[in-house]
């Protein structure tokens, strides 16, 4: 069977084993752990004794918890990946039988917060070497010990960026001569305005 | 498969005899609390001090103590063959049933410790991929080119490395087509007879 949320693949077995785990709690709790379970994924933390109160009730064991939360995080961010709308990722967790109640419970906090979750998997794709800082100087070169009067503008470049294999800044300073700089200039605005015609 | 106790390992032990039985019950869950976490030294000296002996003859008695469960958890050997061993070091009957009573309870986790110990080969951690097009460069223009870039994570126990590569979607394919190929032969006659008989 192939669902959307899956990527239209199979559903993994897991998920539909920890779906009836799921539904061993109430559906307000559930919508209460979802709300957690958002929070982690968006990176503000997750409260784990707000976690273990709200299954409490369920007699879940630790190893139960670990489940409810993996299954609701991989519910949630490959609904986010595919870009499914509320109404047909509610319609596929009930073919896989979960109870409506949870059902909406879940797809109302979705719905609210599908959003940023897809702005925060935007921003954790993989980017290799992000450009972190750019500094520059323009200096006049007067004299050298090679000719008596130079008088050259230079500019020098710092720029810092992320090593792509060991995610560690490294920094590059260069300086380049007016013409090899306006050359620079040029051909990078270039490459601006193929952006800027892309968006 | 006799154990073999060098001398000095066996004046080590000797210690134990002149000790409780309690006592070195006691030995035995510290030497397995050690084996699992480390080491503690000031385990050592509040034991010598309620004992009234030196904290050295405490270090080597549960340090014998480790020894010898890791040599005949390592060797798995027999209960007889454990006995057999033990009675060379002229224990009383209580303490050689104690020192078996720890040597089997404790086994099956000694040697799953152990089996970390080994050497290892770097493995997978994680993967990140990501696909682009080539629009244009600085030599070329209007150009459609596809290209995947992959991030892959490595471990090799506490060292992390990073590996980036980059293929077309064709050599792409070939990997998958000769990975499938290599999961498939799993499912081969030759390798079920041989994991049928290694089970």
């Amino acid at each position: 069977m192939r669902f959307r949320f899956c990527g239209d693949l199979d559903c993994p077995d897991w998920v539909l084993a920890e779906i009836s785990t799921l539904a061993r709690i109430s559906s307000v709790k559930m919508k209460l752990l979802c709300v957690q379970v958002i929070k982690d994924l968006l990176d503000e933390g997750i409260d784990y004794d707000k976690v273990s109160k709200l299954t409490s009730d369920a007699k879940f064991e630790s190893g139960d918890i670990k489940a409810s939360i993996a299954v609701l995080s991989f519910i949630l961010a490959s609904a986010a990946k595919h870009d499914v709308d509320s109404e047909s990722l509610s319609s596929e967790l009930q073919q896989l039988g979960l109870p409506k109640e949870h059902t909406t419970g879940l797809c109302k906090s979705y719905e609210e917060k599908h959003i940023a979750l897809q702005e925060k998997l935007r921003e954790s794709s993989l980017r290799l070497g992000r450009l972190e800082a750019v500094n520059w100087r323009v200096d006049y070169t007067l004299s050298s010990s090679e000719l008596k009067q130079v008088n050259e503008p230079t500019v020098q470049l710092r720029l810092q960026a992320q090593d792509p294999e060991t995610d560690s800044t490294q920094t590059t300073t260069v300086s380049i001569t007016a013409d090899k700089f306006r050359v620079l200039l040029t051909e990078l605005k270039q490459a601006q305005t193929m952006m800027n015609a892309l968006q | 498969m006799l154990l073999v106790l060098s001398e000095e390992h066996k004046e080590h032990l000797g210690f134990l005899s002149e000790v409780d039985p309690a006592v070195v019950g006691e030995f035995g869950r510290i030497a397995v609390e050690f084996l699992k976490k480390g080491s503690n030294p000031k385990i050592y000296e509040g034991a010598a001090r309620k004992l009234n002996v030196s904290s050295e003859s405490i270090q080597h008695g549960v340090e014998g103590l480790m020894y010898l469960l890791t040599e005949s958890s390592k060797l798995m050997i027999s209960e007889v063959d454990f006995q057999d061993s033990v009675l060379v070091l002229g224990f009383s009957e209580e303490l050689n049933k104690l020192l078996l009573q720890l040597y089997l309870e404790n086994r099956k986790e000694i040697r799953q410790i152990l089996s970390k110990l080994g050497p290892s080969l770097p493995h997978y951690h994680n993967l990140e991929w990501r696909l682009d097009v080539q629009l244009a460069s600085r030599a070329l223009r209007h150009q459609v080119k596809p290209t995947v870039t992959l991030k892959l994570h490595l471990e090799d126990g506490a060292k992390r490395s990073a590996h980036v590569l980059q293929t077309d979607p064709a050599t792409l394919q070939h990997l998958i087509h000769e990975l499938e190929r290599a999961l498939t032969e799993l499912k081969s006659s030759h390798c079920r007879r041989i994991l049928r008989n290694i089970k």
